[in-house]
């Protein structure tokens, strides 16, 4: 899909800002502070219906303003046509969301039907932090891909919270009773097995995936890859219904274990990924050049994940990723992502031309100051 | 000295505790009471407080009712052998507007959710133990397809499966997530009609 038309209203410090976009690369150019970032967030309300690092609503809204809009001309691959409107009201705590003038039932409904990837450097910490940052990672790009599965960790959670307070009353004795674990046991092996089954199937289709990208980036054999194994040393079992058992098996084993901790210690929640270059793990041996191509190539293996799930090439946003690269590690992240879609790049650097030698013949440069649009135009180069 | 406005105030805090009584529709109703003659008024007084006071839980079913046992428990043409277990008399109501049903029901008044400090002890699950003995030949657990519905199905199950008691659950008509009282009566109905063994 191409974003063809943005514009936003007392969104941040924007008070008004229409830009106009072309189908490649689009780069947002300015100073520090200026709105660029503020830009982006506001597209992946169109796409996410919320923002990609805020964790509440109530901070978007210009300040001084009740609330903020966001309208965008979307076109798909298959070329309908769509006009995406998010608004949102502080005072209700209100957002809408509108596609083609009809409000959406419900904002989860929106989920994958315009998939987004977004790198900022936040996301550095998916290859150097802890594991709920890898969880995160993998919840994102299949609940994208996998409404099913949304439904599925959705409901995990929530099986969970309730079975974690009956661990919790039963450790500090308010409530013992015989029988009360069973019925959410049950729930947690099928939602959670189910969870399992499917993050299972998508890292052993995304590490090739992932391991064709890095390999675009680097001159010498150096070879990506992540490993689930979210039975510990068990084998992974080759039906759901056997690994729903396995669940409820292990359940078993350590119900006591649980009882003492009052919480849940089996699932999902406690999952890792394991990332290693050529056998050995990143987050203990990897140089910070070797991190960030291994972001990169995570976010454009999820890209290419998520066109080939959805059928809809994702719109692709690189927030300020260049800033620790190389001019020719960069150059060839930029000659990568030319081809692949529509992207929208920020930086502070002014001319994307001398600093990435731009391959294609036509690109946008969009320069923001101040939370305004400076200047806007379509460079067409022989 | 009470602002002018503060008996007004104070009925749309009352409104908004409703359910399903947001800060608009709260203030549209407090100030349609507002603009109505005082007869009126007094006459929808006196029906929230009769109903207040008339109405009590059948001993039978937990049902409400201004009789005990409840018009249902009592009716002749009811059928005792089989109980149908629902979270809340809402439920009643809408399982009876299917008019499929001829047993009687049993109200839990809810269903489990530790997070709420809600068990087994909170609802009326002692209450239906003793039912279920004499000459009952069947128990249809009709819970909503929550989470919450769920645990509730399998926990009832568990308990009444070693008395021996056949148990049914609704079939899957009913929209994952969704509450019975929500639920059309023609997919309630085919619900009920397609109810399978647990
Ligand atoms: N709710 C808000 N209302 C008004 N201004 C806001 C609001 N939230 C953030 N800002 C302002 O927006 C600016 C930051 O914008 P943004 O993050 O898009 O900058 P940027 O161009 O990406 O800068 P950098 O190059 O440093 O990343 C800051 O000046 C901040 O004060
Ligand atoms: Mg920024
Ligand atoms: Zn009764």
């Amino acid at each position: 899909m191409v974003l063809s038309e943005l514009s936003i209203k007392n969104f941040r410090n924007h008070t008004h800002t229409s830009i106009e976009c072309c189908r490649g690369v689009n780069f947002l150019l300015g100073n520090n502070g200026q709105g660029k970032t503020n830009i982006i967030e506001a597209i992946s309300y169109l796409c996410l219906t919320k923002s990609f690092y805020a964790g509440s609503d109530t901070l978007v809204p210009k300040f001084g303003e009740g609330m903020f809009e966001v309208e965008g001309r979307i076109v798909s691959d298959g070329g309908k046509p769509f006009v995406v409107r998010v608004a949102y009201l502080r005072e209700t705590n209100e957002k809408v969301f509108m596609i083609n003038g009809r409000r959406v039932p419900t904002l989860s409904s929106v989920i994958g039907k315009f998939p987004i990837v977004i790198f900022s450097p936040e996301h550095g910490s998916v290859t150097t932090g802890g594991p709920s940052e890898r969880r995160k990672f993998l919840d994102m790009v299949i609940s994208q891909s996998s409404r099913a599965y949304f439904k599925d960790l959705l409901g995990y959670r929530s099986v969970l919270r309730q079975r974690n307070r009956v661990l919790l009353d039963m450790k500090l004795g308010r409530q013992g009773g015989n029988g009360l674990l069973a019925p959410w046991n049950e729930q947690l092996a099928a939602l959670g097995s189910a969870v399992w089954w499917k993050r299972h199937t998508f890292i052993t289709e995304f590490s090739p995936v992932v391991r064709s990208v890095y390999s675009h980036f680097v001159d010498i054999e150096e070879r990506p890859f992540l490993e689930y194994r979210p039975l510990g040393g068990r084998e992974f079992p080759a039906t759901q219904e056997e690994l729903s058992a396995v669940f409820l098996e292990i359940l078993a084993a350590r119900e006591n274990e649980e009882r003492r901790f009052g919480t849940s210690l089996v699932g999902p929640h406690r999952d890792d990924v394991a990332l290693t270059l050529d056998g050995r793990d990143l987050r203990s041996y990897a140089s910070q050049g070797q991190h960030k191509t291994f972001i990169i190539s995570l976010k454009l293996g999820e890209f290419l994940y998520l066109k080939s799930r959805c059928n809809e090439t994702p719109l692709l946003m690189l927030d300020d990723v260049f800033a620790e690269l190389d001019d020719a590690r960069t150059a060839r992240v930029i000659a990568y992502i030319e081809r692949v879609g529509q992207a929208f790049l920020t930086s502070t650097h002014r001319n994307p031309i001398e600093s990435w030698d731009m391959n294609r013949t036509e690109y946008r440069t969009i320069f923001i100051d101040g939370g305004a649009v400076a200047e806007q135009k379509t460079v067409v180069h022989a | 000295m009470p602002r002018p406005s503060d008996s007004l105030q104070r009925l749309i805090e009352e409104f908004t505790r409703l359910p399903g009584i947001g800060r608009k529709s709260a203030q549209r109703l407090a100030l349609y009471i507002l603009k109505l003659p005082a007869g009126e008024v007094r006459e929808i007084a006196g029906a929230l407080l009769d109903l207040k006071e008339k109405m009590k839980y059948c001993s039978v079913c937990w049902n409400f009712t201004e009789t005990d046992p409840c018009p249902i428990c009592s009716g002749p043409r009811r059928d005792p052998g089989i109980i149908c277990v629902v979270e809340e008399p809402n439920d009643v109501i809408a399982i009876e507007r299917t008019s499929e049903y001829r047993g009687l029901y049993h109200v839990l008044g809810g269903c489990l959710s530790p997070l709420e400090g809600i068990g087994p002890e909170e609802l009326r699950v002692r209450e239906l133990l003793p039912r279920v003995g004499k000459g009952v030949g069947e128990v249809i657990l009709a819970l909503s397809a929550t989470i919450e519905g769920e645990a509730t199905t399998i926990y009832l199950t568990k308990l009444l499966k070693p008395i021996g008691v056949p148990v049914t659950r609704l079939a899957r008509g009913i929209s994952v997530g969704g509450d019975l009282e929500f639920t059309d009566e023609a997919t309630l109905a085919r619900a009920l009609e397609g109810r399978v063994a647990v």
